[in-house]
């Protein structure tokens, strides 16, 4: 039985029927989706609600579905699977498990904003992109990709000491992310730097390496920041069912 | 004219019909327009067959015109404008462009629309292309006797597409309305360009289809079955040329595809603007605008056509896209709720 539409065809669906005769016709072969129809069997309604909960997400209740964020879209231009307007349709309509599908690829938006300035409704498809990379990472779908990690390691330590050392933010990413901290590029900028900078500075540089100098007075602030941050999470969370995170943002 | 002369501004289907309604019960009218000659849109754009009649605008519109230019008690101003709007219902006094003044027992504002200038939405090729063209310009292909050609070099087009709400249901351009009529104009003009290039192909792009009412089969299912003309449920990205023809890309949302296909003439549906002068009009007239730069109308209940001004009124797109038969309708309802107030106040006064 030829298939034309080969990216319509999913493997779980197949279905082989070594012998199916109907009204007299041999049939037999791989079956797609004429025998394991693909029927949806519920909306999760609360889907919508919970990508709307989360910074960016807010407008997705606009969409009309009229495709112009996708054909103004940089990376649907490389990967055709890359379809913002289908996956908003997906969510409006709670079609979680067909969105999950695709949860390896929805994180790849480059924030290019093509499709802000392209849609009519102004939906702002970038931020629900944001927002669904971040639900499926929330939600436990997906692994925290590395450069959520980045900015978690980023923000936790701004959190905590008011500043950023990029040694330490470095290594400490590095580690989290299973990376080897001697990549060549950065050991040629280290010994570019040792080369090239006075020695005062980078004395200052190997102390700041050593104690982590905090912001002067930075407490108070470091309190209300994790106060806030706690908030935002706590609420998002909420939002999305789900208790208190178990790591903590802030020390 | 008499001091019970009632000021119509603005000469499209809805001041025609207003105007018309007016003599009719013997009242004088004052009929002020500020282009060179009567009729409105379908005239000074010259519009082809009309829907849903499917007349010539020159005929159904130019019979409109001749009705009210030949009638005694019409006075025409054309190539006029009001500049200054005083007084009280039944005695307002009306200054022209040209210094002159009037009196007046009540204004009936129909001062139409203004069309899109499709030079707002760059990437969708007009200005840049010239096989890129608007309904308008389609309309004056068809009533001018030329027939449908690319403007480029003249030849009959195989293949061409539609595009709908070029200038409506857009935030991005500040333009949160739909225009009523362009879906049925677009079908519409989609068959005429069918019958009269029986080999050439016409796609539409829409996004949502609005041939309210009895235009569903007259126009959307008519151009399907009998015309086939194709319907695509797509809002294009961009219009570009590949040097011969012109290039539409998109996304076909029900194949979940981009699509990027040669076409020889690309038309733009375009929209109905508030007029570019409401803003001096409300200011002349002391009436409001409603949120879309529309002329704002009271709810109809107590009356047709009325604005916050006691006095002053309103009919057709003026107030917000309109049909030609609808702006008709509010142009003689805005007569009668004219006559009645001024002859109220004078009769108070
Ligand atoms: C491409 C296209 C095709 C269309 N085809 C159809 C169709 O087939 N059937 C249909 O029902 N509808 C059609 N329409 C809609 C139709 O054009 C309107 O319904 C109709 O023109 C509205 O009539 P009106 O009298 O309210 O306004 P207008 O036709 O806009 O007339 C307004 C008049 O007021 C005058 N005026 C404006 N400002 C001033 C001022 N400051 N002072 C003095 N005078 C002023 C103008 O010169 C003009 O004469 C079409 C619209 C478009 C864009
Ligand atoms: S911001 Fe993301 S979704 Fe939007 S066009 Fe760019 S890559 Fe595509
Ligand atoms: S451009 Fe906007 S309205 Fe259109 S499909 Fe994309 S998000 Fe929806
Ligand atoms: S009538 Fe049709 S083409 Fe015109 S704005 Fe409305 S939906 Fe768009």
């Amino acid at each position: 039985m030829p298939i034309h539409e080969k990216s319509l065809i999913r493997k779980e669906d197949l279905r082989r029927q070594e012998h199916l005769v109907l009204e007299g016709v041999d049939v037999s072969g791989d079956w797609s989706t004429f025998i394991g129809a693909r029927v949806l069997t519920d909306y999760n309604e609360r889907l919508q609600d919970e990508i709307a909960a989360l910074p960016g997400g807010e407008n997705i209740h606009r969409c009309w579905q009229c495709g112009s964020c996708t054909n103004a879209c940089t990376v649907n231009a490389i990967n055709p699977d890359f379809n913002p307007r289908y996956w908003i349709y997906l969510i409006r309509l709670g079609m979680e498990q067909e969105l999950l599908r695709d949860k390896e690829i929805i994180w790849q938006c480059v924030s290019c904003h093509k499709c802000t300035y392209a849609c009519p409704r102004d939906v702002v498809p970038e931020g629900v992109m944001k927002a669904t990379a971040q639900w499926l990472e929330l939600k436990g779908h997906v692994p925290t990709n590395p450069s959520m990690a980045f900015d978690e390691e980023f923000s936790a330590q701004v959190f905590a000491t008011g500043r950023i050392e990029e040694g330490r933010l470095l290594r400490r990413f590095f580690r989290r992310t299973g990376q080897p901290l001697a990549q060549p590029w950065l050991v040629a900028i280290v010994r570019g730097l040792v080369a090239r900078l006075p020695v005062g500075l980078l004395a200052r540089l190997g102390l700041a390496a050593l104690v982590h100098p905090r912001t002067p007075r930075w407490g108070r602030v470091r309190r209300v920041v994790h106060d806030y941050v706690e908030t935002q999470n706590t609420r998002r969370r909420a939002a999305l069912g789900l208790g208190p995170a178990s790591k903590e943002t802030a020390p | 004219m008499s001091d019970g002369a009632i000021l119509v501004v603005g000469g499209g289907p809805a001041g025609l019909s207003a105007a018309h309604a007016l003599v009719a019960t013997g009242r004088p009218v004052l009929l002020v327009d500020k282009a060179g000659r009567l009729g409105g849109a379908p005239i000074l754009s010259g519009y082809a067959k009309l829907v849903p009649s499917g007349e010539w605008a020159r005929d159904a519109i130019g019979g409109m015109v001749a009705r009210v230019q030949s009638h005694p008690r019409i006075e025409v101003l054309t190539d006029t404008r009001v500049t200054g709007f005083r007084g009280t219902p039944g005695a307002f006094e009306v200054t022209l462009s040209d210094g002159r003044t009037r009196r007046a027992g009540a204004a009936i504002l129909c001062t139409g629309f203004t069309h899109f200038d499709s030079v707002n939405k760059p990437e969708w090729g007009f200005g840049t292309y010239p096989d890129v063209v608007t309904t308008t310009q389609v309309e004056q292909m068809l009533s001018s006797g030329r027939g449908i050609h690319c403007p480029s070099d003249g030849r009959a087009p195989e293949r061409v597409a539609i595009l709908l709400c070029v200038g409506s249901r857009d935030r991005q351009i500040g333009r949160e309305w739909c225009s009523k009529i362009c879906c049925t104009v677009s079908a519409n003009i989609a068959m005429e360009i069918r019958e009269a290039l029986p080999q050439c192909s016409v796609y539409i792009y829409y996004m949502d289809i609005r041939t309210f009412g009895l235009y569903e089969d007259k126009y959307y299912w008519q151009s399907q079955e009998e015309y086939r003309v194709k319907y695509i449920k797509a809002r294009i990205a961009e219009v570009t040329s590949d040097g011969r023809r012109l290039v539409l890309k998109g996304e076909d949302t029900l194949v979940k595809r981009p699509i990027t296909i040669p076409f020889d003439l690309v038309v733009h549906a375009i929209g109905m603007d508030p007029n570019v002068d409401n803003r001096e009009i409300a200011a002349t007239f002391g009436v409001a605008l409603e949120r879309h730069g529309y002329l704002q109308k009271a709810p109809s209940y107590a009356g047709s056509g009325m604005t916050d001004r006691a006095g002053v009124f309103v009919a057709g797109a003026a107030t917000g896209p309109e049909t030609i038969d609808d702006s008709i309708a509010q142009g003689q309802a805005a007569a009668i709720a004219a006559l009645a107030g001024a002859q109220r106040t004078a009769a108070i006064a």
